[in-house]
């Protein structure tokens, strides 16, 4: 990862997370997507991982030698886009 | 692997606080979770630690014993878990809300704790953009915030200093015993940890560590949820619930609210508080589910109608998130900090419900005192677990 993705390249645009922040949280211990959301934030941000959780993904496997499948997923919550309050209520999305 | 003085199972708020005050005693100890750290009920929670919402005597003596132990550690952890003293405010919609309230608040007062009424006007000075309708409520200026899951990350990262064993992602297979049923390890899929003593801080997983040494502990998973907005300019500056959630956490009081069938089926409380990376979180709803922590979309639903009631601001403001844990219940509403009498060598500490990130760090002080046999701060007598075997033997 590290020839392609330099340690400060922004990898969570929301939540403005970086290579180099990401690697520090799998040192700390996270092995999953969501581990590495708790420690830095990245995926909790207005796009909830729609941007960098394939990156992430990519970091953790990198890092840990570990398969795709073994690093996980964010969970899957509603809303599916962003929804205000007032329709939400409602039960009306326009 | 050499031998621990005490092992601790399950790394979250309960877990991680004992370890690290077990360690600070100079014990040597090791930390177990079936996953990460905080990845449990401690991540899929709210953030506050509130005496507010607490019952007279002890239930609200631990949780401001438990929120001055915060501001100390906040100030000694190198690790910011981002305690925030916000204070909160308990929100009346009616007058009889109020007069309870006050009723409350004095005898709180009473006991010598900073809580105070504040009028409809006082309250939309602190709260410019709250409904205007409101009648009052009670003010708790030394109520505060932390984002629980740091709670974890901070007393695991101090207690490594220390030299706390982390095992993490660690399955458990038993609890080996002696003949006399002492406590002498436990077997994992790492390999046999040795050790005197165990603390199972489980949670609502409690009870499977429990079957493992043939104790039944009575604590069942009840269901809590949140909503998450986008991030946005400042709309709340305190934590603020309605009165009314009082009824949601005790099913002993019963306030008659006006609200809508759906706000009712759900056991929808109004709570809102914005947090450290300025979202608002908004709640909240309480039920038993089993272990379900799906969102349940009609109780997003409810929370946001109720959120609107009292801030009618939040109507174009994007929920970005809906998120639900399990909180352990136990019947009395008081958490287990005990040893086990059939078990020598084994403690629990578990069953704070909603309250296990407020209770955190006096639940691990207590448990250290415990465990190395120094006077407890305060009389625990009723968190034991043996209650449960008189409750059954008095017919309760």
């Amino acid at each position: 990862m590290s020839e392609f993705f330099p340690d400060d390249m922004i990898v969570c645009r929301c939540e403005e997370v970086t290579v180099a922040e990401i690697k520090a949280a799998i040192g700390e211990g996270a092995r999953d997507v969501t581990g590495v959301k708790r420690r830095v934030r990245a995926g909790m941000g207005l796009c909830q991982g729609r941007t960098c959780e394939k990156l992430v993904q990519a970091i953790l496997c990198r890092e840990l030698g570990a398969a795709a499948d073994q690093v996980g997923a964010s969970s899957s919550r509603p809303p599916v886009r962003p929804v205000p309050f007032g329709q939400l209520a409602k039960g009306v999305v326009e | 692997m050499s031998k621990f003085d005490v092992t601790v199972i399950g790394a979250g708020a309960i877990g991680t606080s004992v370890a690290y005050h077990l360690c600070e005693k100079g014990l040597k100890v090791a930390l177990i979770d079936r996953g990460d750290i905080a990845s449990g009920s401690s991540s899929h929670c709210d953030a506050v630690a509130l005496i507010c919402d607490k019952s007279p005597g002890l239930d609200t003596q631990m949780g401001d014993a438990s929120i001055r132990h915060y501001k100390e550690l906040a100030e000694k952890f190198s690790y910011d878990f981002e305690f925030d003293q916000k204070g909160c405010l308990y929100v009346c919609e009616t007058e009889s809300e109020y007069e309870a309230a006050a009723k409350y608040a004095a005898q709180q007062a009473g006991d010598g704790y900073d809580m105070s009424m504040v009028d409809g006007k006082i309250l939309s000075e602190m709260e410019p953009f709250m409904a205007k309708d409101l009648i009052g409520g009670i003010w708790t200026p030394g109520d505060a915030a932390m984002s629980p899951y740091k709670v974890c990350f901070a007393f695991t990262a101090e207690a490594k200093k220390l030299g706390l064993k982390v095992f993490s992602y660690t399955h458990i297979y038993g609890i080996i015993q002696d003949e006399k049923g002492h406590v002498t390890g436990v077997d994992t899929d790492q390999g046999v940890i040795e050790t005197d003593r165990v603390v199972n801080c489980g949670g609502v997983w409690a009870p499977d560590i429990g079957s493992m040494v043939g104790i039944e502990i009575p604590i069942q998973p009840r269901k809590g949820m949140n909503l998450i907005s986008e991030q946005m300019e400042r709309i709340c500056w305190h934590k603020i619930l309605e009165f009314g959630y009082m009824m949601s956490k005790f099913d002993d009081i019963n306030f008659k609210r006006n609200v809508s069938p759906l706000v009712e089926e759900y056991n929808v409380a109004f709570n809102i508080e914005y947090t450290h990376a300025n979202n608002i979180l908004l709640g909240g709803y309480r039920g038993f589910r089993g272990f379900d922590i799906r969102s349940e979309l009609e109780a997003m639903k409810a929370i946001a109608e109720r959120g609107l009631r009292f801030f009618p601001c939040l109507e174009n403001v994007n929920c970005i998130r809906s998120y639900a844990g399990v909180r352990p219940f136990v019947k009395d509403h008081l958490p287990i900090v005990s040893h086990v009498d059939e078990v020598p060598g084994y403690y629990i500490a578990a069953g704070h419900e909603g309250d296990g990130i407020c209770l955190s760090p006096i639940t691990g002080k207590l448990m250290a005192q415990l465990i190395t046999g120094e006077g407890v701060d305060f009389d625990i007598s009723k968190l034991r677990f043996s209650r449960f075997r008189e409750q059954v033997a008095m017919g309760a």
